[in-house]
C-alpha cells in the first residue's frame, strides 16, 4: 500500500466521517422508533416509523431485525415475565406486522429475502366460521418471527393450496371447531399430498374437533393450543432442514 | 308443584339507568354502526320493513322504533312442549328449568374412564338418563354422534333423542337451512303434522350470532327456517370477551344485546309473534395464555347481564347454568358450576341447570351429569327462597315443644318433611359411616348411579310406524343435506 493511498483513505474517511455520524444517527433514531412501536403496541408508530426507514434509504431488513424484531423480542421478555399478556402480544404482533407490509415492495425491489423462520399459511377450513383460536395462532407464530399469510375463515381447500405455491410455503395450518367440518382437513391434506408442495412441509392442525387421533389418522401434526403451535412448527422444521 | 317455581326475588346485577343505558347504546349501534347481514333472505326483510340496507355491502342499518316494534312483537311467554305433556317446560320468568349442555365431541367412557370420541349411543344414553331424571327438562344433544355421516349428525342426535325421552328437545348445531328442514320433517312426523306441530312445538332450535355484529348466512336461514313453523329458535350470542367481545363485561353484554335484538328484528318482521328465547354463553379469556373459559367470573358476570336484559324486555332466558372449563368431574368443575349456575339462577335465569359437560361444552361425562343435575337440584330448593308463612313459622309448635323440648317427632316436622331437600348423590354421613361403605367420592357414587339408571330405566318407545317414517327422513336428509 503506497502512502498516497492511506492519505487518500485518511482524507476521504475524515470528509465522510461527519456524513457516517449523522446517517448512523439518523437510522438509529428510526431503528428505535421501529422498535418503540412494536413495543408501545402502536401501530400507526410502527407503519410511520417504517416510512421514514424507507426515506433516509434504510435497509429494509436491517430495519425489520434491528428495529421491528429486537422490539419484539422484547415484548416477548415481557410476557415471559409476566408483565404483558396475549393482548398485548396480538398488538405488538400486528404492528410489526403492518410495518413490514410497508418494507415489502422495498425488498421485492431489492430482491432481497426476508430472514424469516419459515413461511406459514394459515386458516380456518370451508363451512367454518369460528376464528379466534386461529387468529392467537397466527399472531403468535407472527410474533415468533414467521412470516405468516393469514387466509381468514371459510377458506376452501383450493385457496389453501393456492396461496401456499404463491408463497411456497413451508407450513400450512388448518384449524376447525366443529365435526361437520373437521373432513375438510382431510381433504386439505390429501390435496397437500398431490399438489407438489415442499416434500418436507409441515401439515399443522388444531381446534377444538381435532384430536391427536384425528390428526395422525390425516398425517398432520397436532397442537393443542397456541403456545404448542409454534414450538412444534419450529421444532419440525428445525428436524426436517 | 312447588319444585320449579322461583320464588326468590331477582338480584339486581345491573340497575334500572345500566339497563336503560345497555338498551339505548344497542339501538344505536344497530342505526348507526350498523349489522353485517350474511343473509340475503334476512337482508330482504330488512329492507322491506324499512331499514337502510345495502345489498352490496351486506350491511344493514335497522332504526329503532323497527327494533323496538320485534321487541313487542315477540311472545313474553310460551311453552317449550314435550312429546309426553306432562313434560312441558313454562318459561314465564318465574320457573327455572333444567336443560343438558351440548353439543361435545368427546365422551368420557362410563365403563373404561377414558376419552373417546362421542357416538350416537352416547346421545342415546344421556337421553335416556334425562328421561329419567324427574327434574331435568329439556333435551339438547350432550354430544355429536362421530359414527354417523357427520353432515346429518343433527337428524341422528334426534334420532337417538326420540328413542330415549320424551323430553323437549333443543337443536344445538344446526347450522344450516337445510338441516333446518330435514329436522322440522322429523319432528313433524312425531307430533302428528306440521299444524300440530305449530301448536306444540317439541322442538327449538339454536341459532348462534356472530359478534361483534354479524348476523351469519346458514344460522339466520335456518333460525327463519325454524319460525316459519312456529318452533322457538334460541338466539345466542357468544362474546368471547377480549376478543370477539369487549374485555369490559358490560361491553360484551352491550355488543351481545344488539346481536340478539338484531336476529329478533328479522325474525319478528317476517314471523311476527315467532318465539325466539334470548340466549348467552360468553367465554372470558385467560389473558396469561390466551385461553377462553365459560365459567370465569368476567363470563359469568355477562352471562348474568344478559339474562337481566332479556327479564327487562321480558322475554325468556336461556344462558349460564352448570357450566365450566374442568377437564374431569374434579373440584374445579364443581366450584365452577356451582357458581355460575347459582349466580345464573340468583339474576333470574330461566334455564339454571345446563347439566353433563366439561371442558367449555366438549366433553361429556356421564357422572358429571348426575353431579350437575345434584347441583341443579339444589338450586331449585334455594331458588324458593324462605317461606316466611304463619305455617313455615311454626310458632304453634314452638310454643307446643317449649324451651326444652325438641322437633323430632312434631306433627309440624312429620308434615314438612316432604319439603326438605333430598340428595341423590351428595353423603352427609359421619367418616365411620362413608369408610365403611366404601369411602366413595361422589364421582364414584355418581358412577354407580349412572349404570344404574342405564340398566333400569325404561322409555317410551316411539309408534312404529312413527320410527319407519323417521329412518325414511334420515335417509332423505343424508342425500338432501349438502355435504
Ligand atoms: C393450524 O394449527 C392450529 C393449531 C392449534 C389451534 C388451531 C390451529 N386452531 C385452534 N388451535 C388451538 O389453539 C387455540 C388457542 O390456544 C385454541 O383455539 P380454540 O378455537 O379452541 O379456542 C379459542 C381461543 C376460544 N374458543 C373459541 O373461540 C370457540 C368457543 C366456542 C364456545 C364457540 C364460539 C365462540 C362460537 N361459535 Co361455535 N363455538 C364452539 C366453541 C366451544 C369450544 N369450547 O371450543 C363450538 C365449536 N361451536 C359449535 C357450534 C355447534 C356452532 N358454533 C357456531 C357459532 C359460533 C360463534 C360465531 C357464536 C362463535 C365463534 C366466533 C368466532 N369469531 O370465532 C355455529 C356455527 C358457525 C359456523 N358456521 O362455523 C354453531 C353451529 C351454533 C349454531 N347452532 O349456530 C359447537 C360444535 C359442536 C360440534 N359437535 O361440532 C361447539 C363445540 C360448541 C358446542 N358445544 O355446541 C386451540 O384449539
Amino acid at each position: 500500500m503506497s502512502c498516497v493511498g492511506v492519505e487518500i483513505l485518511l482524507i476521504d474517511s475524515l470528509l465522510c466521517y461527519p456524513i457516517k455520524v449523522v446517517i448512523m444517527q439518523e437510522e438509529q433514531t428510526v431503528l428505535s422508533k421501529l422498535g418503540e412501536a412494536v413495543k408501545s403496541f402502536d401501530e400507526e408508530a410502527a407503519v410511520e416509523a417504517a416510512k421514514e426507514a424507507l426515506k433516509i434509504e434504510m435497509d429494509p431488513l436491517e430495519a425489520i431485525e434491528k428495529g421491528l424484531t429486537k422490539g419484539m423480542r422484547e415484548v416477548g421478555d415481557l410476557y415471559e415475565r409476566g408483565e404483558v399478556f396475549i393482548p398485548h402480544l396480538v398488538a405488538a404482533a400486528e404492528a410489526m406486522s403492518s410495518a413490514i407490509e410497508v418494507f415489502e415492495p422495498e425488498i421485492l425491489a431489492r430482491k432481497a429475502k426476508r430472514k424469516v423462520l419459515g413461511k406459514v399459511v394459515i386458516g380456518t377450513v370451508a363451512g367454518d366460521i369460528h376464528d379466534i383460536g386461529k387468529n392467537l395462532v397466527s399472531c403468535l407464530l407472527t410474533a415468533a418471527g414467521f412470516e405468516v399469510h393469514d387466509v381468514g375463515k371459510d377458506v376452501s381447500t383450493e385457496k389453501f393450496i393456492e396461496k401456499a405455491k404463491e408463497v411456497e410455503a413451508d407450513v400450512i395450518g388448518a384449524s376447525t371447531l366443529m365435526t361437520v367440518t373437521a373432513p375438510e382437513q382431510k381433504e386439505l391434506a390429501d390435496a397437500i399430498a398431490k399438489s407438489g408442495l415442499k416434500a418436507k412441509l409441515v401439515y399443522i392442525v388444531g381446534g377444538a374437533a381435532v384430536t391427536p387421533q384425528w390428526a395422525e389418522e390425516i398425517k398432520a401434526v397436532y397442537a393443542p393450543d397456541a403456545n404448542s403451535a409454534v414450538k412444534a412448527i419450529k421444532g419440525l422444521l428445525e428436524t426436517r432442514k | 308443584m312447588m319444585v320449579g317455581v322461583r320464588k326468590l326475588k331477582p338480584m339486581e346485577v345491573l340497575d334500572k339507568d345500566a339497563l336503560t343505558n345497555i338498551h339505548l347504546n344497542s339501538l344505536e349501534l344497530l342505526e348507526k354502526m350498523g349489522v353485517k347481514v350474511f343473509s340475503k333472505e334476512a337482508l330482504t326483510i330488512l329492507d322491506e320493513s324499512g331499514a337502510k340496507v345495502d345489498h352490496k355491502k351486506q350491511m344493514a342499518w335497522i332504526p329503532p322504533h323497527l327494533v323496538e316494534e320485534a321487541l313487542k312483537k315477540a311472545p313474553k311467554t310460551f311453552k317449550l312442549c314435550a312429546r309426553n305433556p306432562k313434560n312441558d317446560v313454562e318459561l314465564d320468568g318465574n320457573h327455572i328449568s333444567c336443560s343438558t349442555d351440548g353439543t361435545g365431541l368427546t365422551t368420557i367412557d362410563l365403563e373404561t374412564g377414558e376419552r373417546r370420541p362421542s357416538t350416537k349411543d352416547d346421545v342415546a344414553k344421556s337421553a335416556l338418563i334425562v328421561d329419567a331424571l324427574k327434574l331435568a327438562d329439556l333435551y339438547y344433544p350432550t354430544v355429536t354422534p362421530l359414527d354417523y355421516p357427520k353432515h346429518a349428525h343433527v337428524l341422528h342426535e334426534y334420532d337417538a333423542a326420540l328413542d330415549n325421552t320424551q323430553k323437549h328437545f333443543v337443536s344445538g348445531a344446526t347450522y344450516l337451512p337445510e338441516e333446518a328442514v330435514y329436522l322440522i320433517k322429523m319432528a313433524a312426523a312425531v307430533a302428528g303434522g306440521l299444524k300440530k306441530l305449530r301448536e306444540r312445538p317439541i322442538i327449538s332450535a339454536v341459532a348462534c350470532m356472530m359478534a361483534p355484529l354479524i348476523l351469519p348466512l346458514g344460522e339466520t336461514d335456518a333460525a327463519l327456517e325454524f319460525s316459519k313453523q312456529g318452533i322457538p329458535v334460541v338466539a345466542m350470542t357468544m362474546p368471547l370477551t377480549g376478543a370477539t367481545g369487549p374485555i369490559t363485561p358490560a361491553g360484551s353484554v352491550l355488543i351481545g344485546n344488539a346481536q340478539i335484538l338484531g336476529i329478533n328484528t328479522v325474525i319478528q318482521m317476517k314471523y311476527p309473534g315467532a318465539p325466539v328465547i334470548y340466549s348467552s354463553y360468553p367465554m372470558s379469556m385467560e389473558v396469561r395464555t390466551g385461553a377462553f373459559a365459560v365459567s370465569f367470573p368476567e363470563a359469568t358476570m355477562v352471562i348474568t347481564g344478559h339474562i337481566q336484559m332479556a327479564r327487562h324486555y321480558g322475554l325468556p332466558n336461556y344462558g349460564g347454568g352448570t357450566i365450566g372449563s374442568a377437564k374431569i368431574p374434579d373440584e374445579q368443575a364443581a366450584y365452577e358450576k356451582a357458581l355460575c349456575g347459582l349466580m345464573s339462577m340468583l339474576a333470574g335465569g330461566d334455564v339454571c341447570g345446563t347439566i353433563g359437560l366439561l371442558e367449555n361444552y366438549t366433553v361429556l361425562s356421564y357422572e358429571q351429569l348426575l353431579i350437575d343435575y345434584e347441583m341443579y337440584d339444589m338450586m331449585l330448593r334455594l331458588a324458593q327462597g324462605i317461606d316466611v308463612s304463619e305455617e313455615a313459622l311454626a310458632l304453634d309448635t314452638i310454643y307446643k315443644v317449649g324451651p326444652e323440648g325438641h322437633f323430632l317427632a312434631e306433627k309440624h316436622t312429620l308434615k314438612h318433611t316432604k319439603d326438605v331437600w333430598m340428595p341423590m348423590l351428595t353423603d352427609p354421613a359421619p367418616y365411620g359411616t362413608w369408610k365403611d361403605k366404601g369411602a366413595k367420592s361422589v364421582v364414584d357414587v355418581a358412577k354407580e348411579k349412572a349404570k344404574e339408571i342405564l340398566a333400569t330405566h325404561k322409555p317410551t318407545p316411539l309408534d312404529r310406524d312413527v320410527k319407519k317414517r323417521l329412518a325414511e327422513i334420515i335417509k332423505e336428509g343424508e342425500k338432501g343435506i349438502p355435504h
